[in-house]
């Protein structure tokens, strides 16, 4: 690293993530891993001798796999560095707890007796390393009573009641049109930022008080905690608050969210007065919409489907850039929904340069998503690109006195 | 126990609606001294989304309860020179600032970080906006789901082949409210180490497409725009939301392995289908996913669902029941979790709202009750700036404090 690059946030931690050895893979740890390495920790990313599972889920060029160049471990193990441990030999433990000697915070994202079977409970954990921050990632709490059971981004996302809204305002059919997961894997990432968050406070903690501690993160809560509106609503209302029924919703709401127009589809707000004013402008003020029944936010929920009528009819002769424009002219909050070609090349998002381009030795050149969020003093950046697998295991492994020649053996033996 | 992870540090709060308010209960939790800066001129519009009983009012809402725990409220009219004089007075005995308006509304209150640099050098302020501070769109106005829309996450939302569709709990609101967490700690943490304050600009549309990777990579290697895939899962195959005896129950099903397909089959009482080639490998039941849905569909039918569930659970495999509000509040786990928790709210009274979703075995969070607006404006003013009560009663005149 040159010397005039500017500090890292996170410089100076020490982080180890351990691999998810389910059959389901589990991406939260891997995510939040990668939260401290892309702000300058040093993570050891642990890998089973075959490998991690984002090695094995692509996107590969040219549907080719290849464990080096997927586009899942390209983005999810930037700037770390990656040893291999089998970590169902006692031999692969000793190392590892070796390394966890060092170390700031544990990252572990299996279950709980898994983790018992191979003496690394949490319990055990802090006994042995009283200043570690075990953050334990699983599908429902480390000591839920459904701690036994598997999860996962499907589960948790149904059963934390997000997944019954989805789709949000564009249930028409509900025999027909089951809840809905969001696309790709939500909550393992949600449970990756929940889980950096944590351990951030737990490094705070031990900074006032000395000691290390357990952070239970559970996925399924991390997705609750997404839709809390509604556990308020429900202790406050009458049980016709949102969240019970699917087209509820939208009968109150009134005219939101993702409409058709003339090249694809837009996302809006016309609920709150304000915004429908500033529709009626957009619009070109109709006379219709100056009638007594849509004066209210009551009224206009009442005759929602006239307003939605009125509403595509006037999207199917515009263009989402035009409705954008147009919409945000009058204050209204009207943005495109962009496809991923238009995600991938809009003016805002290249004004800010937020896809970075980087030379990976093994991959050649990719793009990727960049800084979650800018930091003015210490920012974001990539320093290295995801490891090969065992690429560091002679370079940490002599930190802690195995030399070349053992590594070798160790290699030979399946134990890394 | 001892002190709080965040005693001594104050947080400025002029955050408002979802996501920073959620960023900012969280820290108040943590030990911080979270004051929200807000006003009756312009006021939160969370405060009268919901109500109590019926009826809404600034100090009745549920929804603003479970958002806005453990902080003090202080009543400020920003667009009156005298408040902005008294929130500068207020940076200067702060660590942390946040906001989430329109790009510009802090300049035009002489609240931008150049000025707050200027008062406290040190000083960490982190705004979040739908796409950032800068670019052709920064000015927008936008929430939570036009956000979704902008980062690529609606398009790839929705049924096989379908529309694209917007996501339930306005996400990412809270997503994005958890990970500012993270950034101001990062930011703080730094700060305590070299002395060094920092802006944070967070565009919430870049952050959500830090969490579709799989389609940005597939995009960026291969040029592929894909859509919506449902429920399903390129890696897994069944993945799915399948029916339940009865109308609107719904069970969530996830089959990660061969083995686990052929459990699956036999708690479905299904041997057709495990001894159908059609499905015998991964590959298999990922090229017939469609009609594989179809036959377990026709068997879940069959069954209650909190019962297909157990029997599910029990032989190892993901499955969970789809939840409404409702549902999940009466789980059994859910309700041992505490994640719920009871606290006196504005003029509520005692009412259940969540609280973080993360246990700490060495921290008890400090929850307290969402406040009424303006609760602390004196007791905030007179302890930190000196502010007699006749002073205070003369901005109260003066609109100042409102």
């Amino acid at each position: 690293m040159s010397e005039n690059r500017p500090p890292r946030a996170l410089e100076g931690l020490n982080i180890v993530e351990l691999p998810c050895l389910d059959s389901m893979p589990f991406l939260a740890g891997a995510m939040a891993a990668k939260s401290f390495a892309d702000f300058g920790a040093e993570v050891i990313k642990v890998e089973p001798p075959e490998g991690a599972p984002e090695r094995r889920l692509g996107p590969f060029r040219d549907a080719t796999p290849d464990p080096e160049a997927g586009g899942l471990h390209l983005f999810l193990n930037t700037n770390k560095l990656g040893v291999t441990l089998d970590l169902n030999r006692p031999r692969a433990r000793e190392i590892l707890f070796g390394l966890l000697e060092k170390a700031d915070v544990l990252f572990n994202p299996n279950l709980p007796e898994l983790n018992e079977g191979m003496e690394m409970g949490w319990r055990r954990m802090l006994e042995r390393f009283p200043r570690l921050i075990v953050v334990s990632l699983t599908p429902f709490g480390a000591d839920s009573s459904y701690r036994r059971f598997r999860g996962g981004d499907l589960v948790a996302t149904h059963m934390s009641g997000v997944g019954y809204e989805t789709p949000w305002h564009q249930v028409t059919d509900p025999p027909n049109q089951p809840p809905l997961k969001l696309a790709g894997r939500q909550s393992d990432y949600l449970a990756g930022y929940t889980a950096a968050a944590a351990a951030m406070v737990a490094l705070f903690d031990r900074k006032r008080n000395g000691a290390g501690q357990h952070v239970d993160v559970s996925q399924w809560l991390a997705m609750v905690s997404m839709i809390r509106p509604n556990l308020g609503a429900a202790t406050h209302e009458a049980p016709d608050a949102p969240g019970y029924q699917r087209m509820s919703i939208r009968r109150k709401a009134g005219a939101q969210w993702v409409y058709p127009c003339r090249d694809g589809w837009v996302s809006f707000n016309a609920g709150t007065e304000r915004f429908w004013r500033g529709w009626k402008e957009v619009m070109g003020s109709p006379e219709w919409m100056d009638a007594e029944i849509f004066a209210t936010a009551v009224g206009r929920a009442m005759h929602v489907d006239v307003i939605e009528a009125a509403i595509h009819d006037w999207l199917s002769t515009t263009t989402k850039r035009e409705a954008f424009e147009r919409g945000q002219s009058r204050h209204v909050p009207c943005f495109p929904v962009h496809t991923i070609a238009e995600v991938a090349d809009n003016s805002q998002y290249s004004a800010r340069g937020f896809f970075i381009e980087h030379e990976h030795p093994v991959a050649g050149a990719i793009k990727l998503p960049g800084a979650p969020c800018r930091f003015s003093r210490t920012p974001w950046r990539i320093v290295r690109g995801a490891p090969r697998l065992g690429e560091h295991n002679r370079a940490i492994f002599r930190r802690i006195g195995i030399d070349d020649n053992t590594t070798a053996a160790l290699a030979a033996e399946g134990i890394i | 126990m001892g002190r709080l992870p965040l005693d001594g540090i104050r947080v400025l709060d002029f955050g408002w609606i979802f996501a920073v308010p959620h960023a900012t209960a969280w820290l108040g939790a943590m030990g911080a001294d979270v004051i929200r800066v807000e006003s009756m001129r312009a006021p939160d519009l969370v405060r009268f989304l919901t109500g109590t009983n019926g009826v809404v009012g600034p100090n009745l809402s549920g929804v603003f309860h479970s958002i806005n725990m453990s902080r003090r409220s202080l009543a400020l009219d920003l667009s009156n020179p005298k408040a902005q004089e008294i929130a500068r007075r207020l940076v200067a005995r702060s660590d942390i600032v946040t906001e989430n308006f329109t790009v510009g509304n802090m300049s035009k209150y002489g609240l931008d970080y150049e000025s707050l640099r200027a008062i406290k050098p040190d000083i960490i302020m982190l705004s979040g906006t739908p796409l950032g501070q800068d670019g052709p769109f920064a000015k927008t106005v936008g929430f939570g789901p036009t956000t979704q829309a902008f980062a690529g996450l609606c398009h790839l939302t929705g049924y096989p082949g379908g529309f694209p569709c917007g996501i339930g709990g306005t996400w990412p609101d809270f997503a994005v409210g958890t990970a500012m967490v993270f950034f101001i700690l990062a930011a703080l943490h730094h700060r305590d180490r070299t002395g060094e304050g920092q802006y944070l600009d967070l565009s919430m549309a870049e952050m959500v497409t830090t969490m579709i990777p799989e389609a940005m990579t597939d995009f960026f290697m291969n040029g592929r725009d894909g859509g919506p895939v449902g429920n399903r899962d390129p890696s897994m195959a069944p993945h799915g939301v399948f029916p339940a005896a009865g109308e609107d129950r719904w069970i969530a099903i996830a089959a990660a392995s061969d083995a686990e397909f052929s459990a699956l089959c036999e708690v479905l009482e299904a041997p057709s289908i495990a001894s159908d080639r059609a499905y015998a490998r991964l590959e298999d039941r990922l090229r017939n996913v469609e009609v594989l849905e179809s036959e377990i569909a026709a068997r879940t039918r069959n069954f209650d669902r909190d019962e297909l569930v157990r029997r599910l659970r029990e032989k190892g495999i993901a499955a969970g029941p789809v939840y409404n509000t409702h549902e999940l509040m009466a789980d059994e786990a859910f309700a041992e979790s505490g994640m719920m928790v009871t606290r006196e709210h504005g003029d509520s009274g005692e009412r259940a709202v969540p609280g973080l979703p993360v246990k700490f075995s060495a921290i008890a969070p400090d929850y307290r009750g969402a406040p009424r607006i303006g609760q602390h404006s004196e007791e905030v003013l007179n302890e930190l700036l000196a502010v007699t009560p006749e002073e205070i009663d003369l901005l109260r005149q003066e609109k100042v404090i409102f």
